[in-house]
């Protein structure tokens, strides 16, 4: 039953930060110096011009606009992008661009775990010896260099010097899966090893500390190798604030997507947010960032939940 | 007990930090070309060639130029917004977590909502926003800039504010602060002597980070076509060479060089804050 109020009043926080986040916006748009509707078709008709003002309701003032908009979020009608003579709906570009920046996170998720957690245990395990040492100076050195940076170097070195792999775009799974796991490589791997970095650092914390364990001890009396003890009894309780993050990383990767996005020409969603700013259009930003801020809301609080749930004593903790 | 040995890299990071600064207070004094001077006859020079030891552009823009006034501009958009930002934010915070009840509630959910947004696309949108511009009204270079900061202040804001919030709610239920309470005290007098210089270093390493932060998302929004434009900072340089990547990648690497060393050096440093806090707190 307290789980259940728990629940309940996690996601009326979530609804309200949402709904507080994009009422923000709408102010902002408000506020713009000259006229919205303008901005949305700068050489439209003043007949156009006014017919958008109505179908957009941004002749009905700050809240007028805001309810409308959320009105027609909440009936499926995400809005237009206002094109030359025409549009195209905002949920037409999004049923594009989700599914691919899902599997650009999906493969960032993957590549950077499959780096950190061997990396971080055999850290761990030679903790301040030379191997340690370095390892840990050059994760800092990654973990601070920005994603488009790796980027560019690596389509530099990978695709301009080598010729190895084409230096931009995207090609579908089902279309070429070769084509498209060539073509991802640098994306995934320009943001996955500053996060590869970081998680590493948190593993290598927790490993180290699990290691000082009374019960790890106890294992290595009775005659357990070293691998065991390590994978069997060490990594599993360290792996908790591994996890965690990795979960809270899944909004903050929509983020960091946008510019690796436009760097490698990948019409995920950050490139047609990209695109919807380049071209002014308020309608699909307002709805685009709300969606963005949802799903990095949600992710962050289910992701509280579970660990209540899965570790106990996290809630103890927080009592 | 011994102080520790500062490391290697901590003097790296300072010498990094201070060759940084020393570019971006004295760059005009330098024997330099102008940075958005074109030299001609020499297009996409490579580095060390022509007198130009870093190499030019392919527009013929001395690069060692470029990288010293870039410094300026991404200097004073990192300090100035970190510094604005972060003094708004923290004042806020401390403000918060010492007087508690309906304000602390207030400004808790007010930094969960603006963090809710992740802040690349919260500067992103605040951008596209402030930055009101057609093509009969262009906006000047400096309202640009301006922009730019008034928007990664108010990214910055609730990143510091919440670190001086959690940190000003440890120490303003500890048993001084009550003692100088019941003493009479005013509580501006208890926030100014007793609460801020407990709380600055925690802020002090988190504004280091900061640093860190607004020059890649200066970067970030330069690549994205509206940061600094016309090559004026870093990223800016950055974005106008990404084109070029076949024949003049020094112009690429020159700035991500400039950008991540400097991240790097400030990274280090807030680590190197919050560590000897550490040690600070395990002594006490």
């Amino acid at each position: 039953m307290d789980t259940l109020r728990g629940i309940a009043r996690r996601l009326g926080i979530v609804v309200f930060v949402v709904l507080a986040a994009s009422f923000m916006l709408s102010l902002l748009i408000h506020l713009l110096p000259g006229d919205p509707a303008q901005i949305l078709v700068p050489n439209g008709t003043s007949e156009l011009i006014k017919q958008i003002r109505h179908e957009t309701g941004l002749d009905r003032g700050v809240f007028g606009f805001y309810f409308k908009w959320l009105g027609d979020m909440l009936h499926g009608n995400f809005g237009k992008f206002y094109l030359n003579g025409g549009y195209q709906t905002v949920a037409s570009h999004i049923q594009k661009g989700l599914p691919v920046t899902a599997l650009l996170i999906l493969y960032t998720q993957i590549v950077a775990l499959g780096i950190a957690v061997p990396l971080g245990v055999a850290c761990a395990y030679r903790e301040g010896k030379r191997f340690d040492r370095i390892a840990s100076t050059i994760l800092f050195v990654f973990s601070s260099i920005p994603g488009f940076a790796l980027g560019l170097i690596l389509s530099i070195i990978l695709a301009v010097r080598l010729g190895w792999l084409d230096p931009i775009g995207y090609v579908g799974f089902f279309q070429d899966p070769v084509k498209h796991f060539k073509l991802m490589i640098m994306p995934v791997l320009s943001l996955s090893l500053g996060i590869a970095a970081n998680y590493t650092r948190l593993l290598r914390a927790d490993v180290i500390a699990t290691l000082k364990e009374d019960y790890v001890t106890m294992a290595a009396s009775k005659g357990l190798s070293n691998r065991r003890i390590l994978w069997r009894h060490v990594f599993r309780p360290s792996s908790t604030t591994l996890l965690t993050s990795a979960a809270l990383n899944m909004g903050a990767l929509i983020g960091g997507t946008i510019v690796v996005e436009t760097i490698f020409n990948i019409p995920g969603l950050g490139f047609q947010l990209a695109y919807a700013i380049g071209s002014r259009q308020i309608i699909a930003i307002q709805t685009l960032v709300a969606l963005i801020a949802f799903a990095y809301v949600m992710f962050n609080s289910i992701t509280d939940l579970i660990t209540n749930i899965v570790d106990p004593r996290t809630r103890e903790r927080r009592a | 007990m011994r102080k520790p040995k500062k490391k290697i890299g901590f003097y790296l990071a300072s010498a990094w930090i201070g060759i940084i600064l020393f570019m971006a207070i004295f760059g005009p004094l330098l024997p330099l070309p102008k940075w958005d001077a074109s030299n001609y006859d020499l297009l996409g020079a490579h580095p060390f060639t022509g007198g130009h030891i870093f190499g030019t552009t392919m527009d013929g823009y001395d690069e060692l130029a470029g990288i010293v006034h870039g410094a300026r501009i991404s200097v004073m958009v990192g300090l100035v917004t970190v510094l604005v930002g972060g003094t708004i934010g923290s004042a806020i915070g401390i403000c918060a977590a010492y007087f508690r009840g309906k304000l602390d509630a207030v400004v808790n959910l007010f930094f969960n909502v603006v963090l809710s947004i992740p802040n690349l696309v919260l500067s992103l949108a605040l951008i596209s926003v402030l930055a009101y511009s057609d093509s009969s009204h262009p906006a000047s270079n400096a309202r640009r800039i301006l922009v730019l900061m008034i928007s990664l202040s108010i990214v910055v804001m609730p990143i510091l504010g919440r670190i001086a919030r959690g940190a000003a709610l440890q120490w303003s239920s500890r048993e001084f602060i009550l003692a100088s309470k019941s003493m009479g005290t005013k509580s501006f007098d208890i926030i100014r002597r007793h609460i801020l210089p407990n709380v600055a270093p925690a802020i002090l390493a988190i504004a280091f980070l900061a640093v860190g932060v607004v020059i890649i998302a200066e970067g970030s929004l330069a690549i994205l076509g509206i940061g600094v434009p016309g090559g004026a900072s870093w990223g800016s340089m950055l974005a106008n060479g990404r084109g070029n990547l076949q024949f003049s990648p020094h112009e690429v690497y020159m700035p991500i060089i400039f950008i991540a060393g400097t991240v790097i050096s400030t990274n280090y440093f807030g680590d190197y804050v919050r560590n000897s806090l550490d040690r600070r707190e395990a002594k006490i």
